[in-house]
């Protein structure tokens, strides 16, 4: 392959539970450097999606790679992330008894063995960096409060910073503007089209309309439903498309 | 001539013989000086009414026939009545009359001796009358006597008792004896075929008999036969190998059961509702008391002495079959009591914990310990005596399987349990409930469900069932303070190996573990390595299956 | 470092010092009975014992109920290296330890040889419980057993050890296990120095492991710890190999709980397998959490707390001792989930509690004291 690679690829991906099929032959790319939102009415599958990508759900069929090269579906949970797969939670997950730096410091990139976390100490370089990030999640002053202390939309920031320390290639960004207002929303869009490039791509899963047009600004929108791709393409064409409106509205299905 | 005077004379007196009654024939055989004699006429007596012979030769043989003389020198035999008066003289009557002879002292006059001829010609009348006895029992234990000893001259009697006997289990066994016998023959093909028809029977005891035939037949240089025994000696052994088979897998199948039992308590509580009970154990105690209880109520009663107060329960001393029916009324009482010592866990205790899984273990924990001690106060440190109704306590023996009663109870009350559990939750409007609130509990609650009282009653249930548990392994094994201690990491072994939450997978991992359990105890001969295997096995078993045989799959992230 | 932790550093220095120089030298001096020193020494070894517990527990979630498998596996390790300085004065006046002369033997088991070293049985103290955690740990945290499941997998581990050592033919005592001990590095056990030596050489263990805990807090492995016990799913979404992490805590755990075995048994004097029996284990989780679970004193308090109170209960009043046991869990389990050292806190929020009711303004709930 000349081209370059894809930063995921999913290829005939199927996962069920209990009888009940969440993916269904799942086909998905992505370029590097791309901004993805992935929308859909719920039970279309977009968290488990997600799950399958960062192996906390091991596909019945199908592959999912990284870069062209990683088979994530053989991988565990820590490992996909060391490749730098970096997830926020859809209800904020942080380590509720530490406080909001140790949060961070948890996440920041670098070795993750339990020798090496013996000795570890942070250097300058990485104490600014956590600085940097605490000020660009707003949080600066509640550095060494515990997490589980914070307001909702205060643990989503956080989340996202542990995102940010993570430094991740791929971050997969699930239903971040819950719990946020519309002042934090915006924001949170800003933070993300500013991170996009070579060096990151982000898929975002979103049901906030008002904040996939903002973020998405013309690029591509995937819809799922039943677990499959309905289709893919600029907000606006999405939209407006037949079976989109019928997935969402509830129209009758002309051939059933 | 002399000799055939004493020929005739003899014959004479066998026919005679056959026409007197036994006593008869014994009264005048006592009183012949010659033991070959007299071997030869106990010898030749047979009869109608074969318990009278019996009664009399066992007398005789334990000396309680006397010989007494006349006035006029002639001498009768004659037995004591049990009179002794202070002068120690006894009624003595004459033995075939039984009119009285007069008051005599036992150490003055002669005992009718017997000698070691008398004596086996007297064993084999017994056998033989015993051959005909009423009771099965006697009777195969005749029969197999006679096999053991292969003495050839007790062939006509089994032969023509085999027409006879009715009954299925003395017909095979006298089939063994008559082929143990003819393993004496002199005929090779009798021989081969005595063989063969043990080979056939798979008859277990005979094994040694047929090893001392072939290694005779051996040295005989007989081909034939050799083959013959060797082939029966191993027909047998595929036998053996059945009846220890079948054997293990039944004691597997009511350790199963017995696991089962325990563990179905320990399903619900633990399984369905997430409860970490380290108290099952003492609610099969209670369980296994209450029947304790109930059983000293039918019986003599009890008297119980916790913290010096003095508890007298009286006794009904009820005998046969209403003292046997005691076990009828201890089971619900088991369940009842172990139900309520459930509830009030609960509402005391665990109500609190439901969000706090590892603490409810270590607040249980402390519960049993408090629990344990107050059994040990009350009912006292040692292990108590709880007897077996008569109809747990027999057994059956099939094809040399033996089926303990108690067992084959424990393991069609493990299938009855098993099947009232599972209609309970599936077909009661309780058991909807139950279902409903252990899915989701906040959702229950919504819909008007008392999440409350269910989780009480789910628990109370959970624990009845333990107490049941407790009423059946006082059938089978010690009633003591520590009694649930014993199962309570095999109960937890159990549910967690079947996936928690899962009654069937419950069931099978209980029956798994009771064979494993048995079989390795066949294999190694040797319970606690058996045991120390199983529970390895149960570590490497969870690598595989970290979540159980039956995993209950869900979508929810956190569990 | 925080004024608390510098406050509990001070503290945890003057009882160093009482420990390792006054008590021993009040001792020598005849002002503190052997008797004492004797108890205590014992108490101290139940401590090193809860902190790792606690470190199991209290900081990573790991409620094992395995411990107390690992305490006895030390203490057998050093119970073999005092039963093979008997020599030949024991009863039967043989060059191997008394039960093997009664089970028919006439030389030493091979396995036994090695124990005659000193060194060698020190080295095994460490290496034994390390060799069983490690293997049982890798298996257990490879599937992913946690929470009330790895309890009773441990329970289990406990149950069959002790079912393993019960047995004669493993030619480690069975039932009696091993006791009648003579000497120690040359010196009587029994011994008032040797004794006192004992103790001093607790204390001093007991510093060093609460001071190797006290770190261990502190580095980054100490964070990733905490953040196992708090939610083990998002540290595999950290990157990090939860298993690994809890397998490193499992065998550094076992290595302290084998280490406090071995000091104990030659100030006890017997080893038997009643020491692994589960419900030892629950006994020291009981004493972790009447002490203060996730906190490095806690457990030092709970272990001496509840077996002063045994001692004097199981004197005073035998037969109630387990009830009072039993009872005291459940409260503590109940009222007091932060233990002895959480209760200033507690009363603290009970009385703030309360006063927020009278004032609703104040009901915003106030960052806590970590």
């Amino acid at each position: 392959m000349s081209q370059k690679p894809f930063i995921i690829s999913a290829e005939g991906v199927n996962k069920s539970f209990d009888g009940f099929q969440a993916i269904r032959d799942l086909n998905f790319y992505m370029d590097v450097g791309e901004l993805r939102t992935v929308i859909g009415p719920n039970g279309a599958g977009k968290t488990t999606f997600l799950d399958l990508i960062t192996g906390r759900t091991k596909p019945d069929e199908g592959k999912i790679e990284f870069l062209n090269t990683h088979d994530v579906t053989k991988m565990s949970e820590y490992e996909i992330y060391r490749l730098g797969i970096g997830r926020k939670f859809q209800t904020p997950t942080v380590y509720t008894d530490h406080s909001v730096f140790e949060n961070l410091v948890l996440s920041l990139e670098g070795s993750r063995g339990v020798f090496r976390s013996l000795f570890a100490r942070l250097n300058s370089t990485e104490r600014d960096r956590l600085d940097e990030i605490l000020k660009t999640i707003n949080l600066g002053s509640h550095r060494d409060r515990k997490a589980g202390a914070l307001a909702h939309g205060q643990k989503q920031w956080l989340e996202i910073g542990m995102l940010l320390a993570q430094n991740a290639r791929l971050l997969l960004v699930d239903e971040p503007a819950a719990g946020m207002t519309d002042e934090e929303t915006a924001k949170t869009g800003d933070l993300l089209l500013s991170l996009v490039g070579e060096k990151h791509s982000i898929i975002v899963i979103e049901h906030d309309m008002t904040f996939v047009r903002q973020i998405s600004q013309g690029r591509k929108v995937t819809v799922l439903h039943q677990g499959h791709i309905l289709c893919e393409g600029p907000v606006d064409e999405v939209q407006n498309d037949e079976r989109v409106l019928e997935v969402y509205l509830g129209r009758k299905a002309r051939a059933a | 001539m002399r000799k055939f005077l004493c020929a005739v004379i003899l014959l004479v007196l066998c026919a005679s013989g056959i026409a007197e009654s036994p006593k008869e024939v014994i009264s005048k055989t006592v009183l012949l000086e010659d033991s070959e004699e007299q071997a030869k006429r106990v010898g030749a007596l047979s009869g109608a009414n074969p318990e009278e012979l019996i009664a009399l030769l066992n007398k005789w043989k334990e000396g309680g026939i006397f010989i007494v003389e006349n006035a006029d020198g002639t001498k009768v035999a004659v037995t004591l009545d049990e009179d002794k008066d202070a002068e120690d003289k006894q009624t003595a009557r004459r033995l075939d009359t039984g009119a009285v002879f007069g008051r005599v002292v036992a150490a003055d006059i002669t005992t009718a001796e017997t000698d070691s001829t008398l004596r086996l010609a007297m064993k084999s009348v017994l056998d033989l009358a015993e051959l005909s006895s009423p009771d099965l029992k006697r009777r195969l234990q005749a029969i197999e006597t006679m096999g053991s000893e292969q003495d050839p001259e007790r062939l006509p009697a089994l032969l023509a008792w085999q027409a006879k006997e009715t009954h299925s289990r003395a017909k095979r066994a006298i089939q063994e004896a008559i082929a143990l016998i003819q393993l004496k023959d002199e005929s090779d093909d009798v021989k081969i075929a005595a063989c063969k028809t043990l080979g056939e029977l798979g008859s277990i005891p005979s094994q040694d008999f047929l090893k001392t035939t072939a290694k005779e037949a051996n040295e005989a240089g007989k081909a034939a036969l050799v083959t013959a025994a060797n082939g029966a000696l191993k027909d047998i052994a595929g036998h053996v190998t059945f009846v220890n088979t079948a054997g293990t897998a039944f004691r597997g199948l009511s350790l199963g059961s017995i696991l089962l039992v325990v563990a179905i308590g320990l399903a619900i509580t633990f399984g369905l509702m997430g409860v970490i009970n380290m108290a099952h154990g003492e609610m099969i105690a209670i369980g296994a008391y209450t029947t304790y209880v109930v059983q000293c109520v039918f019986g003599p009663g009890l008297e119980l002495s916790p913290f010096g107060i003095n508890i007298k329960l009286p006794g009904m001393n009820a005998t046969d079959w209403l003292y046997d029916s005691y076990f009828i009324i201890a089971l619900p009482l088991s369940f009842l009591a172990a139900a309520l010592g459930g509830l009030a866990l609960e509402r005391g205790i665990i109500r609190f914990l439901y969000r706090r899984p590892l603490e409810s273990l270590l607040a249980t924990w402390g519960v049993s310990l408090v629990l344990q001690q107050l059994f040990r106060l009350t009912f006292g440190a040692n292990n108590v005596q709880v007897s077996s109704p008569s109809w747990l306590s027999g057994n059956w023996t099939v094809n040399d399987v033996l089926f303990g009663w108690n067992r084959v109870f424990v393991i069609v009350f493990a299938i009855a349990i098993v099947w009232g559990v599972t209609m309970l939750l599936k077909k009661t409007p309780l058991g909807l409930l139950i279902r409903a609130v252990m899915q989701n509990r906040q959702m229950a609650a919504c819909m008007g469900v008392r999440t409350e009282r269910v989780n009480m009653l789910t628990f109370a249930l959970g624990s009845g069932l333990a107490g049941l548990a407790g009423a059946f392994i006082s059938q089978i094994g010690n009633v003591g303070p520590s009694l649930g201690q014993l199962y309570i990491v095999d109960s937890f072994m159990t549910v967690v190996v079947g996936g928690v939450g899962n009654i069937i997978g419950t069931v099978i991992s209980a029956l798994g573990i009771g064979l494993l359990d048995q079989s390795l105890q066949q294999i190694l001969g040797n319970p606690v390595l058996g045991k120390i295997l199983v529970l390895a096995g149960i570590i490497l078993f969870l690598q595989w299956k970290p979540a159980g045989l039956f995993v209950t799959k869900s979508r929810s992230l956190e569990s | 470092m925080n004024k608390r932790t510098k406050i509990e550093l001070a503290i945890v220095a003057v009882i160093a010092v009482i420990l390792i120089f006054v008590l021993p030298a009040l001792n020598a001096s005849g002002a503190v009975s052997n008797f004492t020193i004797n108890v205590w020494g014992k108490y101290l070894c139940y401590a090193i014992l809860a902190i790792s517990v606690d470190l199991l527990w209290g900081y990573t979630g790991l409620l094992s109920l395995g411990q107390a498998l690992f305490f006895a596996l030390g203490g057998y390790m050093m119970g073999m290296h005092l039963m093979r300085m008997i020599g030949d004065l024991g009863q039967y006046k043989k060059p191997i330890p008394d039960f093997l002369v009664f089970l028919g033997w006439e030389q030493l088991p091979s396995f036994w040889v090695p124990f005659s070293s000193f060194a060698f049985s020190m080295l095994m103290v460490i290496v034994l419980p390390a060799i069983v955690a490690t293997a049982f740990g890798y298996l257990a945290f490879r599937s992913r057993i946690k929470g009330v499941y790895f309890s009773i997998l441990t329970q289990a581990l406990t149950y069959g050890a002790a079912l393993m050592f019960f047995r004669n033919d493993m030619l480690l005592g069975g039932n009696n296990g091993f006791t009648d001990f003579k000497f120690l590095l040359g010196a009587d056990v029994r011994d008032a120095g040797t004794q006192r030596g004992l103790f001093i050489a607790s204390a001093i263990v007991l510093i060093a492991v609460y001071g190797f805990c006290r770190w261990l807090t502190t580095t980054k492995f100490g964070l990733v710890q905490r953040a196992v016990r708090d939610s083990e799913t998002r540290v595999l979404f950290s990157g990090y190999a939860a298993a690994n992490y809890k397998l490193f805590v499992f065998v550094v755990c076992s290595v302290i709980a084998g280490i406090a075995g071995a000091l104990y048994v030659p100030q006890v004097g017997i080893i038997n397998p009643s020491e692994m029996q589960p419900d030892k284990s629950l006994e020291i989780i009981v004493w972790v959490a009447v002490g203060g679970r996730g906190t490095l004193l806690g457990p030092v308090i709970g272990a001496v707390a509840i077996n002063a109170l045994k001692s004097w209960a199981t004197r005073a009043y035998p037969d109630l001792w387990l009830i009072i046991l039993g009872g005291l869990f459940i409260l503590v389990v109940l009222f007091m989930p932060k233990g002895i050292v959480g209760l200033p806190a507690q009363i603290r929020g009970f009385f703030a509690k309360r006063k927020s009711t009278e004032t609703p303004a104040a009901a915003q709930p106030s960052p806590t004291a970590p």
